[in-house]
């Protein structure tokens, strides 16, 4: 029977320098797995047959199988059958990649992403149409949902075996397009680019104040953490609203306004800023720093020389999110978990 | 450069970082080809790949600051400041080397710039630096150790207890990690219960943080960020460096183990070396005739270091129980 729901586990989000800085928790292995099987018990109940995952040598995959195999042992048959793709394990981003081009191809009704920003933006970028249940398990996590995994599981399950519609479970999301060099590099952002003058990478994570510049967000929530927390207390852009903010951020020296804000879970830091711009749907902005890199929801991930061009462009309707929220609730109107 | 560089170093710091990169690949491959000739008696252990790691952290460093090495440990020794010649006569079992010529390369130590000792004995330097940590905080000099496992010794008791300990007592101690894929020949993705070195540091109490061991500035940035919290009090932390080895485990292993092409991709796409040249000569930073001149002294050095040390004499029989033991 075809999958009507692929997983993809990052079993690496959230090992970030930001645990030395900021405390920043770090989700042990066991549990992704434990998120995982309430997943697909949830999944069960509102009558998901079958799921494909991502495989992985991280520990997910292993101990996703041991649970399983116990819980059969047990006599317990309340999981959904659970294939793991078949492609090799590069253990990066690729895996990741490759894995919703698979479940692109077998036709998944969603994808359940277990990881951060960043591997939630590796998601976006390969799955089409097909909405995104997402669950926080990374470290800056702006973008996925903090919340129990059993009801993502519902939710996701019911839209999947056409219990709740489209309508009533999905939502529309902006995000921001990365051209560097006119298309010979191209990378999304689901929450924000940043663009710093750091010429390297290193350790990626975003927590020094010093070297930004500028920030262009799709959405900044007052209650974010991350750098679309700046946005967000300046001058907050829901999900929902067609436009995108431009922050451009100075030293305090230079600015008559500053912020504090949390730009990383645990970090509070001030930043000057030099001039907030509302930024529409399809129209180009090249960034005024010229030398540097581009951090992409959250973290460095391209170095740019002033030979490069850059340009940054949001797009509305980019790609759709299962709405656990809105579709709890109309599964709670239609009393679809109510038997009589 | 100063505050100009786009680097977390200037210019000169630069240099310096590359200057010991390029001295820890010369001296390996060196060794490599010396070994090879049958003149360098035991086991060596090769380092070249690894290079990264080691400059990123003993960047952060001093000679009051402790370390405890590995059966790989001449990256190690270099980066901590140990004397190339030194080294070299030591490998060889020179009456001019580190250690007198009775240490060789699993056991160089050079106490006065804080290397304790590479050690043949997997996971042993992880309770030293306790040691070293403890006396650090009795003495509140604000120095640091550092003790270095592979992902193979990473399972050893004495590396688990040791992480134990170190949060217990708050030590200014860093346990790194460096997974280079491979316990001997046994692959870490087989051998590792918990999959995760850095949920191994979270179930000790302490932070652990991954990172590319490819990257210098990726390495120098976390270690930075782990040596100042250790200085600070701020307690232990665990870094797991993710990188590759150009060679065997030791000199002479046919690796059936590896991949047909893992070792030349490696050198291809994540030379440690060849990633940071083209940062720092890409952002205009350094000319590439400033690192060429730098290649050229190091192998003249190196050159030089073989040739002292196959000229040396061995040590006297009537050294054979001097350095020995310890009168306490």
């Amino acid at each position: 029977m075809k999958a009507s729901i692929g997983i993809v586990a990052n079993p690496v989000s959230a090992r970030d320098i930001r645990r030395l800085i900021t405390n920043a928790s770090s989700l042990q292995v066991a549990d992704r797995a434990n998120i995982v099987m309430r997943l697909l018990a949830s999944m069960a109940a509102v009558g998901v047959k079958n799921v494909v995952m991502m495989p992985d040598n991280g520990g997910v995959r292993g101990h996703v199988q041991r649970g399983l195999t116990r819980e059969k042992n047990a006599g317990e048959t309340v999981f959904p059958d659970l294939e793991f793709l078949e492609m090799p394990v590069y253990s990066s981003v690729e895996d990741t990649l490759n894995a919703v081009r698979k479940m692109v191809d077998l036709g998944v009704s969603a994808i359940v992403v277990l990881g951060g920003d960043g591997t939630h933006r590796a998601v976006a970028s390969k799955c089409m149409k097909i909405p995104i249940a997402g669950l926080s398990t990374g470290t800056n996590n702006a973008f996925p949902d903090y919340r129990e995994p059993t009801i993502t599981g519902l939710a996701t399950g019911l839209y999947v075996t056409s219990q709740l519609s489209h309508e009533d479970a999905c939502a529309s999301n902006k995000m921001l397009n990365v051209s560097i060099n006119n298309g010979e590099q191209k990378e999304i952002a689901l929450v924000d680019v940043a663009i710093t003058t750091d010429r390297y990478v290193g350790a990626r994570a975003l927590w020094r104040t010093d070297t930004f510049r500028e920030l262009y967000v799709t959405y900044g929530e007052p209650h974010g953490t991350g750098m679309s927390s700046i946005a967000g207390l300046i001058d907050p852009v829901s999900r929902r609203d067609p436009h995108g903010l431009l922050v451009e951020i100075g030293s305090e020296d230079e600015c008559a306004r500053t912020l504090t804000a949390p730009i990383a879970p645990g970090l509070m830091s001030c930043v000057g800023i030099k001039n907030i711009e509302k930024i529409m749907p399809g129209k180009s902005y090249t960034p005024r720093t010229k030398a540097g890199s581009v951090a992409l929801d959250g973290e460095r991930e391209i170095e740019f020389s002033e030979a490069d061009h850059i340009e940054i462009t949001l797009q509305s309707d980019a790609f759709y999110t299962i709405d656990v929220e809105h579709a709890m609730a109309t599964a709670a109107r239609k009393q679809l978990l109510v038997s009589n | 450069m100063g505050s100009a560089s786009p680097f977390p170093l200037n210019k000169e710091e630069l240099l310096k970082v590359y200057r010991t990169m390029r001295s820890i690949r010369e001296f390996e491959e060196r060794v490599h080809l010396e070994f090879a000739k049958g003149g360098i008696p035991g086991f060596v252990h090769l380092y070249a790949g690894e290079e990264a790691n080691a400059a990123g952290i003993m960047y952060h460093l001093t000679s009051d600051d402790r370390i405890a090495s590995t059966h790989r440990g001449h990256g190690h020794c270099i980066a901590k400041g140990v004397d190339i010649h030194g080294m070299m006569a030591e490998i060889y079992g020179k009456g001019t080397g580190v250690c007198a010529g009775k240490g060789g390369s699993m056991h160089i130590a050079d106490l006065d710039t804080g290397m304790m000792g590479a050690n043949g004995i997997l996971g042993a330097g992880a309770p030293l630096v306790c040691g070293a940590a403890l006396a650090a905080k009795f003495k509140g000099d604000k120095g640091v150790a550092i003790s270095f496992v592979g992902d193979g010794a990473s399972n050893q008791g004495t590396m688990l207890e040791s992480l134990n300990l170190a949060t217990v007592w708050n030590l200014p101690a860093i346990f790194v990690v460096e997974n280079n894929g491979y316990a001997e020949s046994t692959s870490a993705e087989w051998a590792v219960s918990c999959d995760s070195y850095v949920d191994r540091a979270a179930g000790f109490g302490m932070p652990g943080v991954s990172v590319d061991g490819f990257d210098f500035f990726a390495v120098y940035e976390a270690a930075g960020e782990a040596v100042k919290r250790a200085r600070n009090g701020g307690g232990p932390s665990l870094m797991e460096c993710r990188t590759g080895r150009f060679f065997g485990h030791f000199e002479g292993d046919a690796q059936t183990y590896r991949a047909d092409n893992e070792v030349d991709q490696l050198r291809t796409e994540n030379d440690c070396i060849k990633i940071i040249s083209k940062k720092v000569t890409d952002a205009g930073v350094i000319e590439q005739g400033e690192l060429d001149a730098i290649d050229k002294e190091v192998l003249a050095l190196i050159d030089d270091a073989v040739e002292k040390a196959v000229a040396a004499p061995p040590p006297a029989p009537a050294e054979l129980h001097t350095d020995v033991y310890v009168s306490y």
